[in-house]
């Protein structure tokens, strides 16, 4: 006989009977306790990391560094660009939670992974964008340090008497540059550990379901 | 209102328990790790219960919650004891005993069962529960076509954790 079929004859034996059944009261205790499905835990990691985003542009605003910026006088060049970084997380927030909200445990097995993917995709895309914004952000305040702060321009000045204000200028970017990658490796990395962890099996089974299907 | 819904919903719940039951059988193998899916299952229906519109069955709904929390949504409380064997966790004891041969085969039938991926258990589980291929593809969102070829691959699977 078929493996199957076995099973089935075994599966429908005794139905009625062989589960343990529980109590209308024990049903209705379980309907008010909390879920710890993977959708809040999704939710509640990205929260963190959008708070943690604005943390960082709260912290970076009150640092010594950010008043010695505000002899350089560059607010023009650099309100837009604070004023757009906040603009995009509005922008990235709200396709977030348009996301979360569509994700419903009535939906077909396939769309609801795709649904749940998708939030976290937003999430992602936010990560990359902040890194950019950073890198770019680095290099813009960098080119006005070269031009307005008082200090670089007196080491620039020595520099170039001894005719090395081109090695100076690669010191200064290179150093820039290392100290950016490593940061930008290290939140990478911590990102895709937890980003690993949570979505591993999910990742699995809609492999599995996509595979087949074109 | 809100102590309506409440009341339907347990009530429909408490008759229906058994398709719970069943989707925490294929998924799990020991009671605790049953009683902590059976907990969430309960709690997604629960959440999804204002949206249930009936117009399907509520049954039929309650597979669909039922098995997307398993393969998806879940995520185990405690990573603790999962070594107990699935035989070892009884359910209770058949009206009439098969015979020895047919009893081993079944026990090896549902330990290979619990080797199958998440997917793979889903298929086999709506094939247990005697749905049909279109009900298997809306369910889990493939094309009929492909349940088909996922099943017949399932089998085979079976048949070789059986057989090595």
């Amino acid at each position: 006989m078929d493996e199957l079929e076995l099973l089935k004859r075994d599966w429908k034996k005794d139905e009625d009977t062989k589960y343990p059944q529980l109590s209308y009261k024990e049903i209705y205790n379980m309907i008010l306790k909390k879920s710890s499905s993977i959708v809040k835990w999704i939710f509640i990691i990205s929260l963190l990391e959008f708070i943690f985003w604005l943390f960082i542009s709260f912290a970076l605003k009150d640092a010594d560094f950010n008043k010695r910026f505000e002899t350089y006088h560059a607010d023009k060049i650099m309100t837009p660009f604070i004023v757009l970084g906040y603009l995009i997380l509005v922008y990235f927030f709200y396709r977030f939670y348009k996301n979360y909200k569509t994700i419903s445990a009535t939906d077909n097995a396939k769309i609801l992974m795709e649904n749940i993917l998708k939030t976290r995709r937003t999430v992602k895309q936010y990560v990359g964008f902040n890194l950019i914004y950073l890198a770019i952000s680095t290099f813009i305040v960098l080119g006005i340090q070269f031009n307005r702060d008082k200090e670089m321009i007196s080491l620039l000045d020595k520099a170039s008497a001894n005719g090395e204000a081109l090695k100076f200028y690669a010191l200064i970017i290179l150093i820039t540059a290392v100290a950016l990658a490593i940061f930008i490796a290290f939140i990478l990395g911590f990102y895709y550990l937890i980003y690993g962890i949570l979505l591993k099996r999910l990742n699995k089974n809609y492999r599995e379901l996509r595979r087949l299907e074109v | 209102m809100k102590k309506e819904l409440e009341h339907s919903f347990v009530e429909k719940l408490e008759k229906n328990q058994n398709i719970v039951h069943k989707v925490c059988r294929i998924y799990t193998n020991n009671q605790e790790a049953h009683n902590d899916l059976f907990q969430e299952i309960t709690i997604q229906l629960w959440k999804a219960y204002p949206k249930f519109r009936g117009d399907s069955k509520f049954s039929t709904w309650m597979y669909r919650v039922g098995l997307n929390t398993a393969i998806t949504l879940y995520r185990k409380r405690k990573r603790s004891i999962t070594t107990e064997d699935f035989s070892a966790f009884q359910y209770k004891i058949k009206s009439e005993p098969y015979d020895d041969t047919e009893e081993e085969q079944l026990k090896l039938l549902y330990k290979a069962v619990h080797q199958l991926n998440d997917i793979e258990k889903a298929l086999v589980f709506l094939y247990l529960e005697d749905k049909n291929y279109k009900e298997i593809s809306e369910t889990l969102g493939i094309t009929e076509v492909n349940a088909r070829v996922k099943m017949n691959r399932v089998k085979t699977k079976l048949r070789t954790i059986l057989n090595p």
